[in-house]
């Protein structure tokens, strides 16, 4: 992490709004290597990333993690990215298939499971390198859904609650494990663990069920991580989650906590429900970058820029959920020219 | 009660058990409709899929979700598997068809599996390739059914690069077949741009988009 994320971390005044970053296909694109170096290759990875963050002035740090987390660590099976159209690693075989499955799942091994020992080396990289360590373990309904399958996780929401919430308190214990692992081997004042939680979208669940199914597991295990002493945890809150944004505010997410959003949620409303107590992060649209023109993405992030100055806890740029690896470069470029104009502007630089 | 009445019940009790996502019930009711001599497809337009047109709108006003929408559909298919073999084939034939899919690279299916629910509540043959599939896939499925209407859809940006190749391999096998595009990533600026005829927000509004692509592809011919 560099001085500009650490000032911000602190509610000290920056010298431009920093750029946080959601780009990992991208930078192996950027550097001439296939996606899947991304996730298989904790060397390369964290190589790739560092060179395109420097060279396109992301302010953070690389980071390693997919949203199809849990599926691996639960016993099922994943496959890395290869093909022409394929941007992460997904599932193809998922842990749980029949209800009885249910019965037989155990908690994995923190230092043994999926892509856990990997994570693991890019940590030490981090840790080498002086950037944040921010692990990539959830969120909690995002693993149940990549241990059961989605549909299966709606369907039983209904029909058999008692089978969602066993699953949800297991993956809740295995984030708890994963960030005491982390605890142990780096500091827990180090550790900013990541949560991604694009499963609870309103085009999925109401704002009802999750308050019921996952409100109390988010809010658990953010508690146990931040009394083991992590200081910063970061919620990805991927989607339209508008409706859920009055129950997020509930969960504590450290001092402050870092909140990053979709592109379907109005930065205004996400600052004044969660911008008390956490850093902002957002929210341009991805398409944009595939899409659009440089000026939509440029005055994408103006307006981001603009609506982030309310931010009491701080704002950075980020796109609303991954950069698509096949961005034109002058698109993602953008993002920091937009950053430094707006900090010309207004006197910062 | 009359015959005349008792149908209308049985139809009406149709739809609200589909709405209640109420599978013992849209069973019972099916069986219960067969033994009134009640036309098999009538009972599948004005009971089952007039509930899971209103399941469609309740989704799309945000009062119903994911989970309500699939309980909903398991109701209806567990009533369309008694009523399904009752059907006289001329009025099967009659059937719109559909080629649908989840584009190569993509393993995301829920949002597709939710707009077949929709098209199969509506009385259409759909023909579901799964997730992750190939464009000539597509076209070779088309050919084989001879569906009318190939829809596709993607979650992921990068996946969405795949749409316009499978709109051009089966543009260039027959440009009068009606392509249909969804997917979070996409709107309908973008699926114009990639040669789509149709594009739909969501499964709520996915027949009633498709019914319009269609007819304008035909007037077009």
């Amino acid at each position: 992490m560099n001085d500009r994320a650490i000032r911000l971390l602190r509610g000290e005044s920056v010298d431009r709004t920093p750029l946080f970053p959601f780009i990992l296909g991208f930078c192996a694109k950027n550097g001439g290597y296939p996606i899947a170096s991304i996730y298989d290759d904790p060397e390369r990875s964290f190589e790739l990333q560092s060179t395109t963050h420097e060279q396109y002035g992301f302010d953070w740090g690389p980071i390693y993690g997919y949203a199809s987390y849990g599926t691996w660590e639960f016993g099922g099976e994943v496959r890395m990215p290869t093909g022409e159209y394929e941007q992460a690693p997904f599932h193809t075989r998922f842990p749980v298939e029949l209800e009885e499955d249910v019965e037989r799942l155990t908690l994995p091994d923190p230092k043994q499971a999926g892509c856990l020992p990997l994570a693991m080396e890019f940590s030490r990289l981090q840790e080498k390198q002086g950037t944040p360590i921010s692990i990539v373990c959830g969120g909690t309904f995002t693993i149940a859904g990549n241990i059961c399958s989605v549909e299966k996780l709606c369907r039983w929401m209904l029909k058999k609650p008692n089978l969602v919430h066993k699953i949800m308190a297991l993956a809740s214990d295995h984030i708890v494990d994963v960030v005491r692992h982390w605890s142990t081997a780096f500091g827990a004042e180090r550790v900013i663990p990541q949560m991604w939680e694009p499963l609870t979208a309103n085009s999925i669940i109401s704002s009802r069920q999750f308050e019921v199914f996952v409100l109390p597991y988010l809010k658990e295990t953010s508690e146990k991580i931040l009394a083991m002493g992590v200081k910063h945890m970061l919620y990805h809150i991927c989607g339209d989650q508008a409706r859920n944004l009055p129950l997020w505010s509930q969960i504590p997410m450290g001092e402050p906590g870092l909140c990053s959003f979709g592109q379907e949620i109005d930065l205004y409303n996400a600052i004044d429900l969660l911008g008390s107590r956490n850093v902002i992060i957002g929210n341009i649209d991805p398409k944009a970058f595939l899409a659009g023109t440089p000026d939509v993405v440029y005055n994408l992030c103006r307006e981001a820029i603009e609506k982030g100055r309310s931010a009491p806890r701080g704002f950075m740029v980020s796109s609303g959920c991954e950069i698509p690896p096949e961005a034109p470069r002058q698109h993602v470029y953008q993002m920091h020219k937009a950053i430094v104009d707006c900090a010309k502007e207004s006197g910062g630089l | 009660m009359d015959s005349t009445e008792a149908g209308t019940e049985i139809l009406r009790g149709l739809a609200e058990a589909v709405v209640a996502y109420d599978e013992e019930k849209t069973v019972e009711l099916a069986r219960m409709s067969l033994k009134q001599g009640i036309d098999p497809g009538v009972a599948i337009l004005k009971g089952l899929a007039f509930g899971m047109d209103q399941v469609g709108k309740l989704y799309e006003t945000q009062e119903y979700f994911v989970p309500e929408l699939l309980l909903c559909a398991d109701a209806m298919n567990a009533a369309l598997d008694v009523l399904k073999p009752h059907i006289k084939v001329e009025a099967q034939a009659e059937r719109h068809s559909v080629v649908i899919g989840t584009v190569e690279g993509d393993i995301h299916e829920i949002g597709k599996n939710l707009v077949k629910i929709m098209y199969e509540a509506a009385g259409w043959t759909v023909y579901d390739l799964g997730a992750d599939v190939k464009a000539a896939s597509f076209s070779e499925e088309q050919k084989r059914t001879g569906a009318e209407v190939v829809a596709m859809s993607c979650l992921m940006t990068t996946s969405m690069l795949a749409i316009p190749e499978v709109i051009k391999a089966i543009k260039a096998n027959d440009p009068d077949i009606t392509v249909m595009v969804g997917g979070a990533p996409l709107n309908r600026e973008l699926a114009m741009a990639y040669g789509a005829d149709g594009y739909a927000e969501s499964c709520g509004s996915a027949v009633k988009e498709t019914l319009t692509a269609l007819n304008r592809v035909k007037g077009a011919t």
